[in-house]
């Protein structure tokens, strides 16, 4: 089996005293073993539930899965019991957060809480644990590693902090790593340092990565899938090359041209996407970025499109592709 | 020559914090001329948010003179600076943080025409705070509600408001976007923009988003540990940067095009941006830069005007410049990048 993780029509809920709020609203994906998905999308798009959603890390209630099914290497995760998931997580799927500076346990040595994971799903000593994590220390380019084990986070910068996480979460060599916006809290020059860390991880344990971003330009960098998710559905999925060179949902294409580049035309206004994305409380019946979209037409105000299988291995959800169309009508 | 209308000359904020003193301005000055908008990067912990508050005496300065219209703003008394603040502004970073979330957007962009009396009659006041919001792309229906009712973006803007509502002169942006979503992201720069054109102001724009600062800004000074390493027009900067630190900058910026990022040569930095506290003599980027010589461990570069208008400070800019020339750059590199072994078991 090529795949690592199949996820197919997965619709996640939170139940608040508003109502429901449809955060994930029936997505498909699929990660390719050593490959890399990028999912971006908006703030509130639903990227960081989805995540949450596969390592079942999500507070149940509020949320719930409504319907779905994820298989991660042949077995579903949602028929796991919290018991079997705690040997899932940190073993066979590991996550690496936004912030270093929350998710790691200020009261605890660093090097204790890289021994904590191994001790629990491994069968080795306390000692050798230790060597392992100053070993991944090392491996991840922490300085003075023998040292720094012994040391509490609040002693290490904020790279620093990310690269110690990244050792917590790699050291049970796990098949799959969820990075939920590693980079978006760092400095540039960190930002390049870690991207290529992980690269290198990849490379030399054959793991899996989805990696979740708002910025075009990590992804353009990392990625060898990326798919494009928009109020809860993801509207346009394909190769980074596709995606980038042949854009075909009108969401990425404003997305794309929105982002700041460094050859911009400084007498030209900056392309933006007017208005905000809709309320989720209510989620419209038909295409979630009708009301952004300039290119929207009759139909696209009540009924959701189907995905359009492109050539060469892209997909888009967009009015637009069907085969009815022949000019662009006004809405 | 034009007369500038902010001269900033040697200005330093130290803090005393445990351990000694954090240097966290270190002696910078800037000229920002009338109209212009002045971009200052750098990395987070360099002092950028610092200048910028202090230039405007949010934070008291430990030495320096800040020249507004040719007055020192610094020697001012407390009163002649209240009448005085009201030429310049900020911006905020944090939409969420910097409103009051128990005030209605009305009293909220009201507040700085309350503190300077600015209105005769109610009504005055209100038809100012309207003719604000419209000029920010809201409305008077947006004037009684609180502030969690909007959006990031949204909420920019009525800070905008806010920021505008004295007719200033000059406005500290201090990352006014950076709390936002890309295509929000746009929306905002381009209000900053076409508000400038309008009214006429001037902006120090504090940023660590490089292409966006290339953007907006006629000129740019790049910051490292409270120090200006370089500074120049916005195009010398990013066509021809001189100093180590910026080129280093310029190459990390991740490019949103696969093929070309994926083929990009990147000058990797080691190691994060050293402490400030109780800094050494010697250039502040010695740590991390790969033609670091001796001399820079033992002797502060200033900032000198190498090329006309372009200033680096850095003791090996010209011999670099004239070995890029040559072609020869590498030949000066003295640390090189050492490459890991992967030994993990």
């Amino acid at each position: 089996m090529s795949n690592i993780l199949e996820v197919k029509n997965l619709k996640i809920s939170f139940k608040t005293f508003f109502g429901e709020v449809e955060a994930v609203r029936g997505i498909d994906f699929n990660v390719e073993r050593k490959k890399t998905l990028a999912i971006v999308g908006e703030s509130g798009c639903g990227k960081s539930v989805t995540a949450n959603g596969i390592m079942k890390l999500l507070p149940e209630p509020p949320a719930f899965y409504k319907d779905g099914t994820i298989i991660f290497d042949g077995k579903s995760i949602l028929d796991k019991t919290n018991k079997e998931m705690e040997e899932v997580r940190g073993n066979e799927i590991s996550m690496i957060f936004q912030d270093p500076m929350t998710s790691l346990n200020p009261t605890m040595k660093i090097g204790d809480q890289i021994v904590e994971g191994l001790i629990k799903h491994t069968n080795i000593t306390r000692d050798e644990a230790k060597k392992k994590a100053i070993q991944m220390l090392e491996f991840v380019s922490v300085p003075q590693p023998e040292k720094r084990v012994n040391q509490y986070p609040h002693e290490f910068s904020g790279g620093m902090r990310q690269r110690v996480m990244i050792a917590l979460a790699m050291v049970c060599r796990p098949k799959l790593l969820i990075a939920d916006e590693p980079t978006t809290a760092l400095d540039v020059t960190v930002q390049a340092q870690i991207l290529d860390l992980m690269k290198d991880l990849q490379n030399q344990f054959d793991t899996s990565i989805i990696i979740i971003t708002h910025d075009l330009g990590v992804v353009a960098d990392i990625a060898d899938r990326i798919a494009v998710m928009y109020a809860g559905q993801i509207v346009e999925e394909g190769t980074t090359d596709k995606i980038f060179y042949e854009t075909n949902h009108p969401y990425t294409k404003r997305l794309l041209e929105s982002i700041p580049r460094l050859d911009m035309d400084k007498n030209k206004p900056l392309s933006s996407i007017d208005g905000t994305p809709p309320d989720l409380y209510i989620p419209p019946t038909g295409c979630p970025f009708f009301d952004r979209c300039t290119e929207a037409m009759v139909i696209c105000k009540d009924s959701m499109p189907e995905f359009t299988i492109l050539p060469g291995d892209h997909k888009s959800r967009c009015w637009l592709n069907h085969s009815m169309v022949t000019e662009k009508e006004e809405s | 020559m034009e007369k500038p209308l902010i001269s900033i000359r040697n200005l330093k904020k130290y803090f005393s914090v445990k351990g000694g003193t954090l240097a966290a301005v270190d002696n910078i000055s800037l000229d920002i001329n009338e109209g212009e908008t002045y971009g200052l990067v750098g990395e987070s912990g360099c002092g950028k948010s610092t200048a910028g508050r202090t230039i405007v005496r949010i934070y008291e300065p430990t030495e320096g003179e800040m020249f507004f219209n040719g007055k020192d703003v610094y020697k001012l008394s407390k009163n002649e600076l209240h009448s005085m603040r009201r030429n310049f502004q900020m911006i905020f970073q944090d939409p969420y943080a910097s409103l009051n979330p128990r005030m209605t957007v009305l009293d909220i962009v009201a507040e700085p025409l309350d503190i300077h009396n600015a209105y005769k009659s109610q009504k005055e006041r209100y038809d100012r705070v309207i003719e604000l919001l419209e000029l920010v792309g809201l409305n008077d229906e947006h004037a009684n509600r609180f502030p969690h009712e909007f959006s990031g973006g949204q909420r920019q803007r009525i800070g905008i408001a806010r920021a505008l509502a004295l007719n200033p002169k000059f406005i500290v942006c201090d990352e006014p976007i950076s709390a936002l979503d890309v295509s929000i992201q746009a929306q905002v720069i381009n209000l900053l923009k076409s508000l400038q054109e309008k009214l006429g102001l001037t902006y120090l724009f504090i940023a660590h988003d490089l292409s966006m600062v290339r953007y907006i800004s006629d000129k740019v000074a790049v910051m490292y540990l409270g120090h200006i390493m370089e500074r120049s027009g916005t195009e010398n900067i990013f066509e021809n940067p001189l100093h180590p630190y910026t080129k280093a900058l310029l190459s990390a910026i991740p490019i949103p095009d696969p093929q070309i990022q994926k083929a990009k040569q990147r000058i990797l930095l080691s190691g994060d941006v050293p402490s400030p506290i109780n800094p050494k003599e010697g250039c502040r980027f010695v740590e991390r830069c790969s033609y670091a010589i001796d001399r820079c461990h033992k002797e502060t570069p200033q900032l000198l005007e190498v090329v006309p208008e372009h200033f680096s400070a850095c003791h090996r800019t010209i011999e670099i410049m004239e070995a890029k020339k040559r072609g020869e750059e590498e030949t000066l590199i003295t640390k090189k990048k050492v490459e890991k072994t992967h030994n993990v078991g």
